[in-house]
């Protein structure tokens, strides 16, 4: 009887042991993870062979930076350089061969990346210290705590455009040399020469892999300077990989780094003028803004952390505009939000409070989607995440995806710009601070509501996104309404912060589509 | 010595009205499942149900913490003030033999921050299930006896809850598969000592974004690589009819994950590390044989990437031979 009624609990035991094993076994041993984003060899479809007449944004003309002809190909010197190439290929490691193949999908798209992780890594607040006191980023001393730079989404936005223009206008420079001086690749002279690279018969003298290297390399250590190292090497690998896939020689290369460098520093120049040293602002501007939102009987925005942060750059809507002048900033500026003591008010603040208490979980996934808070990338990345993917799919040549991508981070830097200029001219409370019953989904920005950053940034780039791919401009305007509506969810932003920051986005973004309209590049 | 409601090997197990009232409590209780913490009777003890034998129970615990460690800097954080962690863990175990016991449980969970903005989060969190199986015994010296035991689980999310929002998530919703070894000295003097060791497969989990930055490095997916976690725990008890009060010293080890940066917020698979103090009392209410009660404290000494947390918990279980 004992052993009979034992039987059927063992082989529950058993049954129990086997699912356990089951569900065990279903973590497979494979954790390794697949990353979207991944560039093939860059076939282009079009060399661009006009790029060197397109118009220039910094630069007075494409040969501002003079590029010295180079010598023959007959020349004994480049008869030595050809040599080298075959000598290098004859040795190359396996490594060399990886970072063939990682520079292969096209220097601005593979920078572009490396960019977005550069943001994410230094978009950290500083830490306050035991006195309840912020130590604002120091550039002299980039390695401190806090490091320098926080990278917020205004110091995001205006690097990513800094980054994008200067390697559109040393690429724009180098095509009119290119084609000045028509030298072909090596492995297009020299059969001897292998193409570990997909090699066209754009001229290669200056090396556009160099030019690209040259300046993002110095546009990176000025923007990041505490990833100086990593920069500069990745800038190595990059000129290495162009040499060692027979695309260009040792001369092509060393004109392709002086040029891209030499834009640089006029595009720098440009950029320590523009305004961003005053955008901190001082503890007296901070305690005018609320005044002044006093003085005109609103409630004004505080910070809700604790201790009290001062606000995100106050003065960033005075920094110099790429398309806009300081005038076209106020001119479109939107309008007043709704009184903070108004029934209208009322309204919004209940509507937040109302779909947070009753958020459901696909809400919270587009919250989370969109929210490209601190430690991420930011907004202006995630669109330039969205950009990359359709850049690399169209297979633009070098000089078009830098176009591509100037005319995408020039609007939302400009989107960036008359955003903060708006925010700070009406000081406007989060709906926290007005009903403080409200909790977030996602982290509270520490600056004012009206009008939202995302829903301006985000119109402003489907915008322009649509004008360079029609095809997709349906689903631009999607995701950009999406990003809007991801700040409804999270509990930090009114309908109306949403509904204005979109048709300011889309006003902005006018101005660089005018741009691109006269460029020559269409 | 079983503490669930049973009290000696062999012997009779409460009277007729409570062992009536504990199969029906015991199997209300398993088909309600309410929550639990694998505290008390669980996966990392060598207790066992003896066969047919059916215990089941509801435990509530209260975890807070002010201060946590941001990668090895200890800190405390004025937009999160004191985050209290409660949950309502149902659990069961059931005596397949007096050698083989299969083990469930379920916690429904709540956070909450007592500053700051960020929205407390809440909901049923995962199911783990259990076959523990005591391998050998045998007597050593003549003080006592060594048990062998082998426990394998495995633990999924049962909700759809966000793994995106630490420290206020209610879990990692990580897939989990655990195999633990325990060796058990029990002294006929009521001092028993238990070592285990333990190691456990993560499955990957998924964000609702496409691109996130962890480990010095923008990955450009939605999917995270979850570090597995092995943990060793070393216990001192005393046990006589009725009554065991362990005292545990836990050390959990994340094999991976990177650091909470500098001001940044917790994510998923950070590196989770802590050494952590436990005591326990649990207690068969003599009138009541079926009924055990627990109650007990832990406290985290040091860790990484984790809080500084002081838990309470208290329990109540019920066994009866089905």
């Amino acid at each position: 009887m004992r052993r009979a009624s034992i039987l059927p609990r063992v082989m529950l035991g058993a049954r129990a042991a086997s699912l356990t094993l089951m569900a065990a076994l279903s973590l497979s041993c494979d954790k390794s993870i697949t990353q979207t984003e991944t560039l093939t060899p860059l076939e282009a479809v079009s060399t661009d062979a006009s790029a060197g007449r397109w118009r220039m944004i910094v630069l007075t003309s494409p040969t501002q930076v003079p590029v010295p002809a180079p010598s023959a190909i007959t020349s004994p010197a480049y008869v030595a350089e050809l040599a080298a190439i075959k000598a290098a290929q004859e040795t190359i490691t396996p490594v060399q061969r990886e970072r063939v193949a990682y520079w292969s999908g096209g220097g601005v798209l593979r920078w572009n990346q490396i960019l977005r992780g550069l943001v994410a890594r230094y978009n950290l607040p500083p830490a306050p210290r035991a006195d309840g006191s912020y130590v604002f980023p120091d550039v002299n001393n980039p390695f401190g705590d806090p490091a320098f730079p926080f990278a917020n989404p205004p110091y995001a936005a205006r690097a990513y455009s800094y980054v994008a223009v200067a390697q559109y206008e040393a690429l724009k420079a180098a095509w009119a040399y290119k084609y000045q001086y028509n030298r072909p690749a090596p492995a297009r002279s020299d059969t001897g020469i292998r193409r570990l690279m997909p090699i066209s018969d754009l001229p290669s003298y200056p090396s556009e892999d160099a030019v690209i290297s040259g300046v993002t390399v110095a546009m990176l250590q000025a923007l990041f300077p505490a990833a100086v190292e990593e920069i500069t090497r990745r800038g190595a690998d990059q000129r290495e990989a162009a040499l060692l896939a027979g695309k260009a020689s040792s001369s092509d290369v060393a004109a392709g780094l002086a040029l891209g460098r030499a834009v640089a520093t006029l595009v720098l120049a440009r950029a320590s003028a523009d305004g961003t040293g005053a955008a901190i602002g001082t503890p007296a501007l901070w305690a005018a803004l609320a005044d002044s939102a006093r003085a005109r009987g609103e409630t004004p925005w505080r910070s809700l952390e604790t201790p009290v942060r001062p606000p995100m750059l106050p003065n960033f809507g005075r920094v110099q505009s790429w398309n806009l002048t300081a005038t076209d900033v106020v001119a479109i500026r939107p309008p007043a939000p709704f009184p903070t003591a108004s029934a209208q008010m009322l309204t919004e603040v209940a509507e937040v409070k109302r779909t947070v208490n009753g958020l459901t979980r696909a809400q919270r996934a587009i919250a989370e989607k969109w929210n490209d808070g601190a430690g991420t990338y930011t907004p202006p990345g995630h669109w330039n995440d969205i950009a990359a993917e359709y850049i690399r799919d169209a297979r633009f040549s070098e000089v078009r995806a830098a176009r591509a991508f100037a005319l995408l981070n020039m609007a939302m830097h400009d989107a960036s710009v008359a955003c903060w200029e708006a925010k700070y001219t009406y000081f406007n409370p989060r709906p926290s601070q007005l009903d403080p019953s409200i909790r977030t989904d996602i982290g509270l920005p520490n600056f004012p509501a009206y009008p939202s950053g995302h829903s301006t940034f985000s119109a402003a780039a489907a915008d322009v996104l649509g004008s360079l791919f029609p095809s997709a401009a349906s689903q631009f305007t999607a995701m950009a309404d999406e990003a809007g509506m991801s700040r409804l969810y999270g509990g930090i932003h009114y309908l109306n912060d949403i509904k204005e920051g979109k048709a300011h986005g889309l006003r902005v973004a006018a101005f660089t589509r005018r741009f691109a309209e006269s460029d020559s590049a269409r | 010595m079983r503490v669930c409601g049973v009290t000696r090997p062999g012997g009779r197990r409460g009277t007729g009205w409570s062992r009536v009232l504990v199969r029906v409590a015991g199997l209300v209780l398993l088909l309600t499942a309410a929550a639990p913490r694998v505290h008390a009777q669980s996966m990392d003890d060598a207790i066992f149900m003896d066969r047919r034998v059916l215990c089941a129970g509801l435990f509530y615990t209260r975890e807070q913490w002010s201060d946590y460690w941001e990668g090895t800097l200890k800190r405390d954080n004025g937009n999160i003030g004191t985050l209290t962690t409660t949950q309502a863990s149902w659990m069961g175990a059931y005596g397949v033999t007096d050698r083989i016991n299969i083990l469930a449980s379920l916690p429904y969970v709540w956070t909450k921050a007592s500053q700051g903005v960020l929205a407390g989060q809440q909901g049923a969190q995962d199911l783990s299930l259990g076959i523990k199986v005591r391998a050998f015994s045998t007597p050593l010296t003549t003080h006592g006896t060594l048990h062998g035991i082998a426990v394998l689980s495995a633990t999924a999310p049962t909700s759809d809850y966000t793994v995106d929002f630490f420290p206020l998530s209610i879990g990692s919703a990580s897939r989990r598969a655990t195999a633990r070894g325990l060796l058990s000295f029990q002294g006929r003097n009521g001092v028993y000592v238990n070592g285990s060791a333990s190691y456990t497969r993560r499955g990957n989990v998924t964000l609702d974004r496409v691109a996130y930055f962890t480990n010095n490095q923008l990955f450009l997916t939605n999917e995270v690589q979850m570090p597995d976690v092995s943990d060793y725990a070393l216990t001192l008890g005393y046990q006589r009819t009725g009554l065991v009060v362990p005292i545990v010293f836990t050390r959990q080890t994340t094999r991976g994950g990177a650091d909470i940066r500098r001001q940044d917020m917790p994510f998923v698979s950070n590196r989770m590390n802590f050494t952590r103090v436990d005591g326990r009392v649990q207690y068969v209410i003599p009138k009541l044989k079926a009924v055990t009660v627990h109650v007990g404290a832990s406290h985290v000494l040091r860790g990484r990437n984790v809080g500084q947390s002081t838990t309470v918990m208290g329990g109540l279980l019920l066994a009866g031979k089905l």
